[in-house]
């Protein structure tokens, strides 16, 4: 059963014991007027809360099994430091969008800012749209998807992992080379469109993965 | 021309090719513009006139059997400041290999120190001293006491500051929390994540269920987060009794982190959570703080995540104490630490520990003072580090205002390190900064435990004896009038009153008026 908690006027402490007791009683919870609490939903191992209108800021931090969606559009940072689970956005992300992961599964159906999935460390992270400057910088592990455009300096510095891209670069960062379109890419590709119902080819993407695996010294 | 009479020059006689067979070899002689060097009749090489050596080492490049030394007669300070042999060896090994040096152990020469100041005993004009045989001293540290469910109650005013998993072995780690237990005090997990018994050994338990106690009364563990994020999770921040956030470091401030790809072993990367030989690169900021105002909203998620229970803590490097307390003060936290530049247990370039930041007893007075006009000195707690080497510096520490100190240095020599400062080589032969399993298996936890307790129990009885000669019952008593500073330049740094004019510096008293 769907509750809905109305966090108008409410503080972070208060909204969050709510939303806790609601998931303990296995509820689907609904929060509105909650884009001046900054780190909700935050550590979760459990539960569905979708927020209704736009975010605050660190939504879903430490996020560790939880399904989070986001109807409007997220501040900055939005699933920061995710381990496990799954966070939601249909509008756009602000900056640093998907920073620190180390697993579960991001999707922005819109844009997402500067230095998202900065220092990816094994999360699946696909923006629906465009994505600004320095994305995927540091990054150690795990794939990133950019359905669109991305800014200057895509993936700098990147150590390991892959990301995937289907429109264009302003730049490539430091220490990347596009790599061929292997039939595991593909196949992965569609494996992650599908439940997103995102129409567009994976044959038309390309795939950035570290030039060396010492990007650092020689 | 340098002094006459500036070097020693010795000839290895046992090395020498010519001192087994005379007339084999004279390279020395011919070499030496100066004629330090002679061959007499019999062919056999001397040293005839070591006065006339220059220390260009010309000798010591060509001699092929390396038997030839030339050492400073005298302390390079007064002979060849500034261009001592250290000096000109370092220009060589960059001219050499066009890279810069990297060193762990902080900053080295002479820095205003702890040493320039004195501690002033009770006798007629103070309340008299304390019987340290038959009274009491309280000691205990409460952190978080006003906003934490669960505050830290450490027994004794003393804490081991972060140092990674990664940088220390786990060994060593695992001594650390050892110790905490047996003596009440708080470890700190670093950075490079959590090892797996640090949460029930620094506890006193020998078991995760924290069933069978072996060590008492059972300490803290503080769970480092920081710019990597290494192995950082829900469970990992809620894995102790306190969240740090880690603005910076001593042996480095405002510079990040670095474990090289050759030392993320399988162990280290299974904690960290990064693909074995990935280099884990610490960023000097966090790519999720652009505001204070963000850094507000992060000491408040991690309440909410730590469910209201644990104190959140901040570490400061030196850079204006003042501000930065202040700052991170606002921010929310129960606790800061403040790390002066002598910090540094890090691997660090030489310019950055040498050159970069604020000494420590420079750090702790304005860090005070920015406490006290928020009205939060004594209940924000103010941890000191950075080159606190046992009781005495400790109860200085205190005395200006810190609740308590940080043993970061001083614990690994406790644990039987002998300061050779090449940590960041990777062979600690101590197995204390070591990665090797041969050199690790040198350091037994308990053991080393054994010799960190009994230093900190050492310790604690000298700041006790402080205390109680200078009239107090209570460590949180402790306060400027029981310092005096040896010198106008301490005076002047720390505010403290001079020792024979019995004031403070004109300017200090100046400011105390217009205030």
């Amino acid at each position: 059963m769907t509750r809905v908690l109305n966090a108008k006027g409410q503080d972070l402490r208060t909204v969050s014991r709510e939303m806790k007791s609601l998931i303990e009683e296995e509820s689907v919870v609904t929060i509105k007027n909650a884009s001046h609490l900054h780190g909700l939903c935050a550590g979760l191992k459990k539960g569905e809360i979708t927020i209704e209108g736009d975010s605050g800021d660190y939504l879903g931090v430490l996020n560790d099994g939880a399904t989070i969606k986001v109807r409007g559009n997220a501040g900055k940072y939005i699933a920061d430091n995710m381990t496990r689970g799954m966070v939601l956005v249909e509008g756009d992300a602000d900056y640093g969008a998907a920073q620190y992961c180390y697993g579960g599964t991001v999707f922005i159906r819109g844009n997402a800012g500067d230095f998202a999935a900065t220092m990816n460390k094994g999360a699946t992270i696909i923006i629906g749209q465009d994505v600004g400057d320095e994305v995927g910088t540091y990054m150690l592990a795990g794939d990133l998807i950019i359905i669109g455009n991305a800014g200057l300096n895509l993936g700098n510095y990147l150590i390991r992992g892959n990301i995937y891209i289907g429109g264009q670069w302003v730049s490539l960062g430091h220490n990347c080379r596009q790599e061929r379109l292997a039939p595991e890419d593909l196949t992965k590709l569609e494996g992650y469109f599908a439940p997103y119902e995102i129409a567009v080819e994976p044959k038309r993407f390309k795939k950035i993965t570290p030039q060396s695996v010492k990007p650092f010294y020689k | 021309m340098p002094i006459v009479g500036a070097f020693c020059v010795t000839l290895h006689k046992d090395r020498c090719i010519n001192s087994r067979m005379p007339g084999k070899c004279a390279t020395c002689v011919e070499v030496c513009p100066y004629e330090v060097y002679a061959m007499d009749d019999e062919g056999q090489v001397m040293v005839q006139n070591f006065n006339a050596c220059v220390g260009c080492r010309i000798c010591v490049e060509f001699c092929p059997y390396n038997a030839i030394r030339i050492n400073p007669a005298e302390p390079e300070y007064i002979s060849r400041s500034l261009w001592t042999f250290a000096q000109v060896e370092e220009i060589h090994y960059k001219s050499l290999t066009g890279q810069y040096l990297l060193r762990g152990f902080g900053t080295m020469g002479p820095l205003p120190h702890f040493d320039n100041i004195v501690v002033v005993p009770s006798q007629l004009a103070s309340p008299p001293p304390k019987d340290k045989y038959r009274e009491e001293c309280k000691m205990e540290v409460v952190i978080g006491e006003e906003t934490a469910k669960n505050p830290i109650r450490l027994r004794l005013p003393i804490i081991f500051p972060a140092m990674s998993f990664g940088a220390l072995s786990r060994e060593a780690k695992l001594a650390l929390a050892i110790c905490a237990a047996r003596t009440g005090i708080a470890t700190n997990t670093g950075e490079g994540g959590v090892v797996e018994e640090e949460p029930y050994y620094s506890k006193g338990f020998v078991d995760k269920e924290m069933t069978k106690r072996k060590w008492s009364p059972g300490g803290h563990l503080v769970i480092q987060w920081s710019t990597g994020r290494w192995g950082v999770s829900a469970d990992y921040v809620n894995a102790g009794d306190a969240v740090e956030i880690k603005i910076g470091q001593g042996a480095k401030p405002g510079m990040g982190g670095h474990l090289l790809g050759a030392k993320v072993t399988e162990e280290i990367a299974k904690v960290r959570g990064i693909p074995v030989g990935s280099d884990a690169l610490s960023p000097c900021r966090y790519y999720d703080v652009l505001t204070f105002e963000d850094l507000k909203k992060q000491v408040g998620f991690l309440r909410d995540v730590t469910n209201y229970e644990k104190p959140i803590w901040m570490k400061l490097g030196p850079s204006r104490p003042y501000e930065d307390v202040r700052m991170a003060a606002l921010a929310g936290v129960d606790a800061i630490s403040i790390d002066g530049m002598a910090g540094g247990t890090a691997a660090s370039p030489d310019v950055v520990t040498q050159g970069v930041g604020i000494p420590t007893i420079a750090c702790i007075p304005p860090a005070v003072r920015a406490l006290k006009d928020l009205g939060l000195h004594r209940r924000v707690k103010l941890f000191a580090l950075g080159g606190i080497r046992g009781g005495l510096d400790a109860f200085k520490a205190l005395a200006l205002g810190a609740d308590g100190v940080g043993f970061g240095t001083a614990a690994e020599i406790a644990m039987g390190c002998r300061a050779c400062m090449a940590c960041h080589k990777g062979g600690c032969p101590y197995g204390i900064t070591s990665q090797d399993p041969k050199l690790r298996a040198r350091l037994d936890p308990e053991a080393a435990a054994e010799r960190l307790t009994n230093f900190v129990k050492a310790t604690a009885e000298e700041i006790k004896m402080l205390a109680m000669l200078s009239g107090h019952d209570d460590i949180k008593e402790l306060s400027e009038e029981d310092l005096r500073a040896l010198d106008i330049n301490t005076a002047a740094i720390t505010g403290l009153k001079l020792v024979g004019y019995e004031r403070r510096l004109p300017w200090w008293e100046q400011q105390e008026t217009t205030r």
